[in-house]
């Protein structure tokens, strides 16, 4: 039993971590919460259930145009409403915050005006497949699930450390203006960027649809808060702490089922939120003046 | 003649205005100070279920009710106010965040007491109590020429009215005061205005205490005009919401927020097409706002320039 619901906040916590890696590549490189990565997750999830429900293609077309969709949407995002408010005199560092809340709650509601508010269900052909391992019952979801997630972080770990195009996504995360001195395509990077944090979200949306099997306009914002969350715990920017964040949350929510306070599940993540940046806001993994600004 | 002008509807939709102004208010006194909470949602949620279960449950008139909506939902202001006075920008936004979402997750969960997600219906109405206090004195709708419903919601609104007017009074005389100039500063540039004196710990606090007050106030008056609340009133949209009314109408001077606030909540009853896509109008207007004009329609130099103007009308 402990052991099914550990295989279980895994998972979970396996796709919170790749949500929150949008997340950190963002604020790594850019400075800015971005708050429309829920919703953008969000469309990625609907994506799925279009693929796989309405049109009944194979689950990797689902994947494939999870991410063309988003990384679209990525691009509309750093086009539309971030590019105009960077270098310019005047504007508070909470603009661009702002100016994502109006794009998530944009997006919320297009897919609510698309999709309709209620729940869309999310079939696989292997739904229902499941192993038995002594008493440990695993689902082919879960694993399919955890593979996907792992494969993402490394691949997305061996990107940022080893390509150079990696290295000059860090350098402008050290500093946008000395990456730029130094030859970096600041500008293209940055779309790079924004556009690889949201097809991270597209296939974490999927993965959420095949997990919980089920798909909604209002899924966006709690896994956004969630995300949030996790990046504050992990630390602002930080991948490893990200990775990290992800499991521990996911771990906890599972384990607050477990013992029966169901109902508080989703409140774990804003009281993270709240005590992590009261006690210590640099994160878990955080360098001591990172966060205080 | 009076009669007919008077429409129930349409007094509750200026009710709902005025509403939304002091919510506006709420938001400006916050921002006046640099700070950008998102929890204001979840201090108008304590105001209203405060208001409503006291009233309701405890059988206390209106008037403490609401007025000990209002500060408990201060209190809890100053409770978050001063731990996360060490939070800046978008960390503090963040901290409101989770914490309006902690509140609506306590009211779905703590059923005892306000009845879960199915929210509490039957709450005593302003309107009514004021009309059969009114009776008691032997005064009756018909006397003007009225009927019972017409006194109710020309009750409400005039009575919404004063106290909004009120609010925007004192809040008008407190920025022009010691404690506006301090708000100012503190916004202008924090550790200039801790330079020059301004004690900014006790100035933040003052102001996000006074932002969660109102809002709270505001969420008992909801509570009491609507006579229905439930925990989805109170999300995340609403703190846009509210949000937004500041960053459309200007967070610089006082006259933004209330005529965002009149503007975007008058706007859906006018253009009723507008209504089903009112979320993704707001949306893009917090894009267009931040991208185009991100101090607000209104702000400091539109005031100035009316004023010039209204003085030389009055030379010549």
């Amino acid at each position: 039993m402990i052991l099914e619901q550990l295989i279980n906040g895994i998972t979970l916590g396996s796709i919170y971590a790749i949500v929150a890696l949008g997340y950190t590549l963002v604020f790594g490189v850019l400075d800015i919460l971005n708050m429309a990565h829920g919703e953008i997750f969000m469309f990625g999830a609907f994506m799925g259930v279009l693929v796989t429900n309405t049109l009944k293609l194979p689950l990797i077309v689902a994947f494939l145009v999870a991410i063309g969709v988003t990384a679209i949407l990525g691009f509309l995002l750093e086009t539309l409403a971030l590019r105009p408010l960077r270098g310019k005199k005047g504007v508070s560092h909470l603009a661009p915050l702002i100016s994502t809340i109006g794009v998530s709650i944009f997006l919320e509601n297009l897919a609510h005006h698309f999709f309709g508010a209620g729940n869309h269900p999310f079939r696989t052909s292997f739904s229902e497949m499941s192993f038995q391992i002594g008493t440990v019952t695993v689902y082919a979801v879960q694993i399919v699930i955890f593979v996907i997630a792992v494969l993402l972080m490394v691949g997305l770990s061996f990107w940022l450390s080893k390509t150079k195009a990696g290295k000059a996504l860090r350098a402008c995360a050290e500093s946008l203006e000395a990456a730029s001195i130094l030859g970096v395509n600041t500008k293209k990077m940055i779309t790079t960027t924004v556009i690889i944090a949201s097809v991270m979200g597209g296939i974490a949306g999927v993965l959420v649809g095949m997990a919980f099997n089920s798909v909604s306009p209002q899924m966006g914002l709690s896994m956004g808060l969630k995300g949030l969350a996790i990046i504050i715990l992990g630390g602002m920017g930080n991948v490893k702490g990200a990775m990290a964040g992800g499991l521990i949350l996911g771990l906890a929510e599972t384990l607050v089922v477990v013992f029966g306070e169901s109902g508080y599940r989703d409140a774990i993540a804003f009281a993270l939120i709240i005590i992590i940046l009261l006690v210590r806001p640099q994160g878990l993994f955080g360098k001591a003046s990172e966060a205080r600004r | 003649m009076l009669a007919e002008l008077i429409n129930p509807y349409y007094l509750q939709v200026l009710s709902f205005i005025l509403i939304n102004i002091i919510l506006g208010v709420s938001i400006y006194i916050t921002l006046s100070t640099g700070q950008l909470s998102l929890g204001h949602a979840g201090f108008m949620g304590i105001g209203a279920y405060a208001s409503a279960i006291l009233t309701l449950d405890y059988h206390m008139p209106l008037v403490v009710g609401i007025v000990v909506g209002a500060i408990l939902a201060g209190i809890v202001g100053l409770c978050i106010g001063i731990p996360t006075l060490r939070l800046q920008g978008v960390y503090l936004a963040i901290a409101t965040l989770g914490f309006g979402e902690v509140i609506r997750v306590l009211f779905i969960n703590l059923e005892g007491l306000t009845k879960g997600a199915v929210g509490i219906s039957s709450i005593p109405h302003i309107g009514r109590e004021l009309v059969k206090g009114l009776q008691d004195f032997g005064f009756k709708a018909s006397m003007i020429g009225l009927k019972n419903n017409q006194l109710i919601s020309l009750s409400v609104f005039l009575l919404l009215l004063i106290i909004t007017l009120l609010i925007i009074a004192f809040f008008i005389r407190q920025t022009n005061s010691r404690v506006g100039r301090a708000f100012a500063a503190i916004k202008m540039d924090e550790r200039a205005a801790e330079a020059m004196g301004v004690n900014i710990t006790y100035y933040k606090v003052l102001a996000f205490a006074q932002g969660a007050m109102v809002a709270g106030f505001a969420g008992a008056l909801f509570a009491h005009v609507t006579a229905y609340i439930s925990p989805a009133d109170f999300s995340y949209h609403r703190a846009v919401e509210i949000l937004i009314f500041a960053i459309f109408g200007g967070s610089e001077v006082i006259w933004g927020p209330i005529f965002g606030a009149a503007f975007l909540t008058a706007m859906p009853e006018i253009l009723r097409e507008v209504n089903e896509y009112r979320y993704m109008i707001y949306g893009v207007l917090l894009v267009v706002m931040m991208a185009f004009r991100p101090q607000g329609l209104i702000d400091t130099q539109m005031i100035y320039k009316l004023k010039q103007r209204r003085k030389k009308k009055g030379v010549s």
